[in-house]
Formats: structure tokens, C-alpha cells, sequence
């Protein structure tokens, strides 16, 4: 009797949710869809979470104000990449085939940008990564866009700007096995050794590792001038925390995840003296602050970098977007591919925006120090013929 | 490996990783022991019970550390462990006793679906943020001869010897437990012995799921509380107990031990980097198994023709 | 949305090929196996490697992917198959992971965490088969299954098949009666591997990509799901399993829910047929294959 009545509750269940989608599928001209993959459940569905976010932010602003032209109201569909380009392939396929979307917000992670970028590049719809770092993957063709900085410059400041400015000449690394991770290890050593200096000591960790005295141990042993943490959040926490409880006394480096303000909750006083390399001056102008202010009210947490650059891609979209239906009436996917490329000097949050010729940010790097649990702007830099340069 | 204090430092590192091994593997094995599956569900059943834990604390204690937030602390740990207790008895009434009859593979399946359900509900309830979990004592570490200890460290030591010791009583010397090991070795005999073989298995479930949340909340005091915290430690637990000689609670915490020095050390002084930590341990494991097959502390079972 | 549907039958596919291979040894041997995810990886990066590092045609790189793949079926299957049960389903889970780990972490030739892109296209006489048009892929993957499961069906059926069920029927009496079971066993978890390795090979070929993080035991869970919950020890029951599974996986995306529902709903769901499908019919949905052939005679012998 039992099992009879758990499968006519499938059953049951089942036809609801065919009902509901058949209900949901009317025809709408009045609205254009927009898509975005990530990781909404797995280790990293926190990612997904905090850009998805971002880009519904932007959204909602936009709709409150009658959407494209007043009238024509964005929607964004999400599905679930897993961190998977296997699922990530079936999200775009969803996307680009049932809902018809004239541009993709994402995917998060280089893995599934390299799988998606491919993909959409066939079919012609235009992807803007708020997080892919890779530096390759605006090299697959000129559909792909991102609004983060590549690996490459942030490496390339970052190894410039530890010799030369703190004058660190032996660098110790700790790094985990994960594509963000390792690109920026690689890129900082590169840089970092074209000037002289010597990565002394580069231990590994595994993805959702969470316990690092062993290698923290080594290099205390090592002594090198400074550590270098190019990791998400959450690890960033644990090394920092588990370094003090070992008594390590050596400066902590780090990178773009040390601007998720979920450091400070986790890391506390630990944080203190830190620096990191990461997006230009966002806690200096008022719409950022705007941002931030409206992001955490609606949602209950605090925006990280990633999140910001979405919100960013999302209103640089919109702005193609607007183009295209002024000049045509309609969103044709290729146009709005066009827009989207011809922006110049766009008003973001971030600071102004413009995209190279193969579709990665042009971008300058902020350097932060951390002061108590408050991250403190030191100044804007990149890197020119080999030489860093600081832009005032 | 630099010097004695390196040295040290290591071991203790490795010991306290250890511990955490040896915490949750206890759970493991007195399941594994008396049901014979690997319940894939203990590692989220040390989520839920962290969870409670952590939102019981966060709700009892003060700002200023204190002896009122130690007691907080382990009236939270109680929360925690009481849930699970509970949770791990539905799970077991629900999804496994059906399935005494059936083919072994039939309560691992259904133990991967109660693992995907708890963690994914957790995500969807509680978000996918990792929560910090307040010390409730200064964790400011000692410095002995160049080697750092953190009172949180000894903590875990000292409960794992507890709790192993205790077990080992009420498992040996116990009337409930007693029956626990009849119904184990076999359970129809138990049960013509007048053993009541269900609800001994629903204690075993409910005093298991309390260890993991034991455990659980214990270690989240280091690795924060989040969904997915108790499946790979969880997995890692489990090899610990089968090195051990799964069902013994003795070799439970030595298989702990054990695969904790044998990553901490063999990154330190074989050089092995790090990202491979988790083949040194299933290595171990595998080499284990072909040369004692039953674990280093367990019975040899005849196979029965 | 006829390409979603074609993207998910070509996905039932890859799967129901290492369904395949699980089944022989699951169904067939009663071996307890959580190592499809490690085969499926090392026929995807035999692939990838050959034929970006070294510009080897597909055709090529899909046997060697199933040679690789067999040889470490071997060399896994040697020592650990003569583990009982769930030390056996655990020591194997230990192999997938190494399988991972070591493609994680040997960056001269796996890339490490980013893994490889840009595998060329696989060719037929000349004419591309694309992924992107995906009738021909379907097709090509298609046809790998008939065979494999023309194969598969045939093996099963032959004296090799009736010693392999003898053995998962009581495997002391199979070895009194002269069948060398460790043979036997180790030989079944070698196709099984090769076949997984086929399927990786063209899973290569379809995302155009390989990372290591798509390579987690969930994916043997997977398989293992698909194998149980479509009926063990029969062929045809196990395909039916891996379309039912990616059915179930992509059903929200399939009827436009998935931006409706919170993305955790899918997997729970998932949980729960798992749980209700083993409380109400463990045996499968087909069940295993009733014939007379001799090889029942042991179904008769006691349990051990």
C-alpha cells in the first residue's frame, strides 16, 4: 500500500511540474532573456550564489525602471552548472534552444567557460564571465567577454609589485590545486622571477582542503620574507587562522578572493596586515558604495569582486541591449554580440570599462592593505613593457 | 625536515588530524559493525548535527568569553548530538530497516540518497556560506620548544581518548551493549536469544549519529560549518576505520591516527606534495586491505559456505 | 528544445556505455565496483592528450583509450578483487580518487586543474562530426553502444557468462567446480574498465574539454544507480537505468523549472527516488533477465 502510494506521489508530482512549465511558456515579445550558468549546488554553490546575484540586482533596477527602451523587461534564466562542463554544456544547450537567450551572464569557473565558450561561440550568442580568469579563455573567439581581469595581469602586477614595492625577494606560495588558484600562482612567479626575486617555497593544497598546518609548517621552516595565498575565501580564512595558531610571524600576500568582505567574518583579527591585489579602487566611489549598500539589504550578505563584476557586465549588456532595440526594434544575437564590443568607456561601478580586441577587460589593478579588519587603498597599478607603472 | 621542533610540530599536526579521523570514524565503525554497510550518510548526519550545534551556541552564549560559554558550548554540543541521535534513528527507520532483507547493495544506494537529500536540504535551508563557530575558550597557542600547541588541539585529543574509552566500556560491559555485539556477530541468533535486534540496531544508529555530531561540532571549531563538510573527512573516516579493522572501536581510533601521520609525514618528510594527500591515505588503504584484510585490529570472519 | 533533448540522448549514451561495463561486473559478478569515474577519466584524457599533445586522430586515440583503461582495469583488479563487498566498494573508490587526484596534481602532462581544451573534432571519412550538430553525434555515440552492447550481450551469454554468474551465485562453489574465479573476475572488471574508457573518450569528444573536477565518484554513483535502479544483470534494463537517471537529472531544465525551483530541489528529488526505488523494488525496473540457461542451476545454491 505503501509503495503504491509514493509512486502515485511521483506521479503526481511529476504532472504538476509539467503542468506549470506548460503554463509558464506563453509567448513574450514584451521581454528578452538573458542566461546565466554557474554552480548553484556542489562546494562552490556559493560562488553561484553571490554573482548570480549580482546580475539579478542589476536586473531588478532595470525592470524597475520599465526595463529596455521603458518597455521591454529583462529576464534572466539561471541553471546549475554543478562546477561541471558536462552540466554546464546542457545549461547553454537549455538556454540558447528553450529559452531563446540573446546573451549568457557566465559561466563562473574556467573549467565550464572553456567547455561554454566553445559552444556559444558555435552558436552565436555573446558570453560575458564576471570570474573566468583564465588567461586563455577570451582566445576562443570574439563572442567571449569577461569583466574580471585575466590571470595574467593580475600575476604580473602582483609579482612586480611584491619585489619591487615590498621588496620581498624570497617568496613562499600556497596555492590549491584549482585552475583560479594555480593561474595565479604561475603568473606571479613568472613576473616575479623575471625581476630576480625566487619563489623559495610553493607547497599545494587540495580542493576542499581545509586543514594546511603541514605545509604551513614547511615553509615557517623555509622563511621566506612574505606568503603568498592566491585562494578562495573561505581557504584564505583557515591558512591565515591556522598560521597564527602555528606562530608564524611571516606577512601574508593575496589575491582578488581577499576582497569577499566574508573574509573578515571568518578570519576576524587574523586579517590584519594583509596585502592583496584585486580590483581597482571599488571602495573609493559612490556607486560602488551605492552597490554594496543595496546588494546587502536585499539579499543579507555583502557582494564580493566577482559579483561586482557581474553586476557591472550586467549593465554593460543592458546598454547593448538598449542600442540594438533603438536601432532595430529587435534583439538579434550577432548585433547585440557587436554592441556589446563596441562599448567604450562605460560608466561602471568598477570604474570606467572597456574591452580589448579579444574581448578581455582593459584593466588596472587596485593593491589593498588590510588594517584591523578594514581593507585600506594603496593605489592603482599595471604593468607596461616589463615595468610597473602606477596610474594617479 | 629541518629541525627536532619541525619535527615535532609535525607530529602534532598529524596527531591532532588524526584525532579528527579517529573522532568520526568511532561512529563509523559501530554502525558498520552492527549493520554491515557503509552508511554514506554519517558524513551529513555530522553536518546536521554541527548545524544545530552552531545555531544553539550562537543563541546561548555572550560576547565575552568566559566559563558561561564553555558550558554554552557543551549545552550546544548536546543540542547538536541529541538532534542527530534523532535524525539518525528516522534515517534508520525510514530508509534502512525496509532493506534488512535486502542485497547489500540495496541500504548503500539508499544511503547515497539520504546523503543527497540532507546536504542539499541543508544547502537550500541554511545557504551554502561557510558559518564560523566561536572558540569558547581563548585558543591563544601554547609555544613549547619552538613547537606551537593550541588548547583546541589538546581538546580534540583528549575527547577522542574519552570517548573511545567510554565506548569501549558500554560496548563491552554494558548490558545494551552486549546485545549490540550478539546482534552484530548475528543477528537472527540474537534475536532467538531473546535480543530485541531492531531497537538495538536503532540505538546503535542513534548513539553513532550522536558521535558524528560529537565530532562534527568539535572539528567545525577549525573547518567552519558548511553543507558538503562532512562528506570527504567523512569518506577519509571511513578508510580510517576499515584500516583499523572496521567494527573496532580500538582500531577505529588507531586506523585515525595512523592515516593522519601517514599524511602529515608523508608530505614532511617522503616529500609527496600535498595535492596527493588523499593517495597516500587510499594507498594505504589498499595496501592495508591486501595484506590484513580485516583491518589491523580486526577478526578474521570465515567465510561461510 | 530539440537540441536539449538530443544533448540528453547523447549524454544516455556515454552513460549507458559504462552502464554496460558496470553491469557486467555488478550484475554479472556481483562485485560491489565504485570505480567507472576512474576508467571514464583515463579514456577521456588518453584522448585528449593524444590528439592535442600529439595530433593523433580520434580513431586512433578511441581504442588506445579502451587499451589504458582495460590495462589499469588490470592492475587495479589484480590485487583488490580479492576484497569482499564493501571493502572492495571502497578500495575501488580509493582507485577513482587516486585516478583524480593524480590528473589534479601531474601538470607536465594532464595541465593539472585546468585541464585540456581545444580537442579536435572527430572525422568520418572526411566529414566532421561535430558536437554542435548533434544528430551525428548521437548517431556516432549510438552506435558505439549497439556494439558494446552486442558485445556485452554475446559475452554474457557464452560459457565466460554462465562461469561469471556461477561465481556471484555462491563463488565457492564455483571454484569447486573448476572455475577460476580470480580469472574470471579480473577479466570482467577489464572490460568493464575498456568499455568505460570508450565512453570517456568520446565524452572528450563532445565537451571538446577535459578538467579532473568533472571526474568525482558521484559519477560512479551515477553509474552504479543506473545499472541498479534499470534492472541488474540485464543489458538492456541497464541502458533503460542510464536513460532514466539523465532524464531525472536534466527533467527541471527539460520542462522549464529549473529557474523556478531552488537548484537543490533536483538533487533531493534525486535522493528520494533513490531511497523509494530501493524500499519498493530493489531488484530494478526491468529486473534481471529470466532464461533457463544452465548457469540458473546455481540460483538454487545457498547463500553465503
Amino acid at each position: 500500500m505503501k509503495k503504491v502510494f509514493a509512486v502515485i506521489m511521483i506521479v503526481a508530482l511529476a504532472s504538476t511540474m509539467a503542468v506549470f512549465a506548460a503554463g509558464g511558456k506563453e509567448a513574450a515579445p514584451s521581454s528578452v532573456k538573458v542566461g546565466f550558468i554557474g554552480p548553484m549546488t556542489g562546494d562552490y554553490a556559493n560562488y553561484g550564489d553571490l554573482i548570480s546575484k549580482g546580475v539579478l540586482l542589476a536586473i531588478e533596477e532595470k525592470n524597475a525602471t520599465g526595463g529596455i527602451a521603458g518597455k521591454v523587461k529583462v529576464e534572466l534564466i539561471i541553471e546549475d552548472s554543478e562546477g561541471d562542463p558536462q552540466k554546464g554544456l546542457a545549461g547553454i544547450e537549455k538556454l540558447s534552444s528553450s529559452d531563446k537567450i540573446v546573451a549568457l551572464t557566465g559561466p563562473v569557473f574556467t573549467g565550464v567557460s572553456f567547455a561554454v565558450g566553445q559552444r556559444v561561440q558555435d552558436e552565436g550568442i555573446m558570453m560575458v564571465t564576471p570570474s573566468g580568469t583564465h588567461k586563455d579563455i577570451t582566445a576562443i573567439g570574439d563572442y567571449v567577454f569577461r569583466t574580471v581581469a585575466s590571470d595574467g595581469l593580475q600575476g604580473e602586477v602582483s609579482g612586480h609589485y611584491f619585489y619591487e614595492k615590498l621588496g620581498v625577494r624570497e617568496l613562499g606560495v600556497l596555492y590549491v590545486k584549482n585552475d583560479y588558484s594555480q593561474g595565479l600562482y604561475e603568473g606571479t612567479k613568472e613576473s616575479f622571477e623575471s625581476r630576480g626575486g625566487k619563489v623559495t617555497i610553493a607547497e599545494t593544497a587540495q580542493i576542499g582542503d581545509k586543514d594546511f598546518k603541514t605545509q604551513l609548517t614547511k615553509i615557517r621552516a623555509a622563511a621566506p620574507d612574505a606568503i603568498y595565498i592566491p585562494n578562495y575565501t573561505a581557504e584564505m580564512a583557515q591558512i591565515l587562522e591556522q598560521a597564527t595558531q602555528l606562530g608564524l610571524k611571516i606577512p601574508f600576500l593575496s589575491s582578488d578572493g581577499f576582497s569577499n568582505p566574508e573574509i573578515y567574518d571568518l578570519a576576524g583579527a587574523y586579517t590584519n596586515g594583509v596585502v592583496y591585489v584585486g580590483p581597482t579602487q571599488v571602495a573609493e566611489s559612490a556607486p560602488y558604495k551605492k552597490f554594496v549598500a543595496d546588494y546587502t539589504k536585499k539579499w543579507g550578505f555583502a557582494p564580493d569582486s566577482f559579483a561586482t563584476n557581474a553586476y557591472d557586465g550586467a549593465y554593460i549588456l543592458f546598454d547593448a541591449l538598449e542600442k540594438v532595440y533603438a536601432a532595430t526594434g529587435k534583439f538579434d544575437r550577432k548585433a547585440v554580440r557587436d554592441a556589446f564590443a563596441a562599448t567604450t568607456d562605460f560608466p561602471g561601478i568598477t570604474g570606467t570599462i572597456n574591452f580589448a580586441e579579444n574581448g578581455d577587460l582593459v584593466a588596472y589593478q587596485g593593491v589593498y592593505k588590510v588594517e584591523g579588519k578594514t581593507p585600506k587603498y594603496v593605489g592603482t597599478f599595471t604593468v607596461v613593457d616589463g615595468a610597473l607603472v602606477e596610474i594617479k | 625536515m629541518g629541525s627536532s621542533a619541525e619535527f615535532f610540530q609535525h607530529l602534532m599536526n598529524g596527531m591532532t588530524l588524526g584525532g579528527i579521523y579517529a573522532l568520526i570514524a568511532l561512529g563509523y565503525t559501530m554502525v558498520y559493525g552492527i549493520l554491515k554497510f557503509i552508511n554514506f550518510a554519517h558524513g551529513d548526519i555530522l553536518m546536521v548535527g554541527s548545524y544545530i550545534g552552531l545555531f544553539t551556541f550562537d543563541a546561548i552564549r555572550g560576547q565575552t568569553l568566559g566559563p558561561w560559554t564553555i558550558v554554552a558550548f557543551f549545552i550546544a554540543m548536546l543540542a547538536g548530538m541529541l538532534f542527530s541521535a534523532g535524525l539518525g534513528m528516522a534515517i534508520e527507520r525510514i530508509a534502512y530497516k525496509p532493506l534488512r532483507k535486502a542485497t547489500r547493495l540495496a541500504p548503500l544506494l539508499s544511503a547515497i540518497g539520504v546523503s543527497f537529500i540532507l546536504s542539499n536540504m541543508a544547502a537550500w535551508m541554511w545557504g551554502t556560506k561557510s558559518r564560523k563557530l566561536e572558540y569558547p575558550f581563548d585558543n591563544t597557542p601554547l609555544h613549547i620548544g619552538g613547537v606551537s600547541i593550541t588548547p583546541h588541539q589538546i581538546l580534540i585529543l583528549i575527547v577522542v581518548i574519552v570517548m573511545m574509552v567510554s565506548l569501549k566500556l558500554f560496548v563491552d560491559k554494558s548490558r545494551i551493549g552486549k546485545a549490540m555485539r550478539a546482534t552484530s556477530l548475528d543477528q537472527d541468533t540474537a534475536k532467538l536469544m531473546g535480543i530485541k535486534a531492531d531497537r538495538i540496531i536503532a540505538i546503535t544508529f542513534a548513539i553513532g549519529s550522536a558521535l558524528a555530531a560529537t565530532a562534527g561540532f568539535l572539528i567545525a571549531l577549525e573547518i567552519k560549518v558548511y553543507p558538503s563538510m562532512g562528506t570527504m573527512t567523512g569518506l577519509k573516516a571511513f578508510v580510517a576505520a576499515v584500516v583499523g579493522g572496521i567494527g573496532n572501536i580500538s582500531g577505529a581510533m588507531l586506523g585515525g591516527i595512523l592515516l593522519g601521520l601517514l599524511e602529515t609525514f608523508g608530505v614532511a618528510l617522503l616529500g609527496i606534495p600535498y595535492g596527493l594527500r588523499d593517495t597516500i591515505a587510499f594507498v594505504a588503504l589498499i595496501i592495508i586491505l591486501l595484506v590484513k584484510p580485516e583491518g589491523l585490529l580486526g577478526k578474521v570472519e570465515k567465510e561461510k559456505v | 528544445m530539440l537540441n536539449f533533448i538530443l544533448l540528453i540522448l547523447i549524454y544516455t549514451g556515454i552513460y549507458a556505455l559504462m552502464a554496460i561495463g558496470q553491469n557486467l561486473i555488478t550484475g554479472y559478478v556481483g562485485l560491489l565496483s565504485l570505480t567507472q569515474a576512474g576508467f571514464f577519466a583515463i579514456g577521456s584524457y588518453v584522448t585528449a592528450i593524444l590528439s592535442v599533445t600529439y595530433g593523433i586522430d580520434f580513431w586512433i586515440t578511441i581504442p588506445l583509450a579502451a587499451i589504458v583503461a582495460g590495462f589499469f582495469g588490470l592492475v587495479i583488479g589484480l590485487p583488490t578483487l580479492r576484497l569482499k563487498g564493501d571493502y572492495l566498494a571502497i578500495a575501488t573508490l580509493g582507485f577513482g580518487e587516486i585516478v583524480r587526484n593524480i590528473l589534479n596534481n601531474w601538470d607536465k602532462v594532464t595541465n593539472g586543474p585546468m585541464g585540456i581544451q581545444r580537442i579536435p573534432m572527430i572525422s568520418v571519412f572526411g566529414v566532421r562530426v561535430s558536437p554542435y550538430e548533434k544528430w551525428g553525434f548521437l548517431v556516432l555515440v549510438w552506435l558505439f553502444v549497439l556494439v558494446g552492447y552486442l558485445l556485452f550481450e554475446r559475452l554474457a551469454k557464452s560459457r565466460i557468462g554462465r562461469a561469471l554468474e556461477a561465481i556471484r551465485e555462491d563463488e565457492i562453489a564455483a571454484s569447486s567446480m573448476g572455475i577460476n574465479t580470480t580469472r574470471y573476475k579480473v577479466w570482467a572488471f577489464v572490460f568493464g574498465a575498456a568499455i568505460a574508457g570508450v565512453a570517456g573518450s568520446l565524452q572528450a569528444e563532445f565537451i571538446l574539454s577535459v578538467t579532473p573536477g568533472a571526474f568525482t565518484f558521484m559519477v560512479s554513483i551515477m553509474v552504479l544507480c543506473m545499472v541498479v535502479l534499470g534492472g541488474m544483470g540485464n543489458f538492456k534494463a541497464v541502458i533503460l537505468g542510464a536513460f532514466l537517471i539523465q532524464f531525472i537529472s536534466y527533467f527541471p531544465q527539460l520542462v522549464g523549472l529549473s529557474n523556478v525551483i531552488p537548484p537543490q530541489f533536483k538533487q533531493v528529488l534525486f535522493g528520494l527516488i533513490l531511497v523509494i526505488m530501493m524500499i519498493w523494488r530493489p531488484q530494478g525496473i526491468l529486473g534481471r533477465e529470466k532464461r533457463n540457461a544452465p548457469g540458473s542451476f546455481f540460483r538454487k545454491g545457498g547463500r553465503s
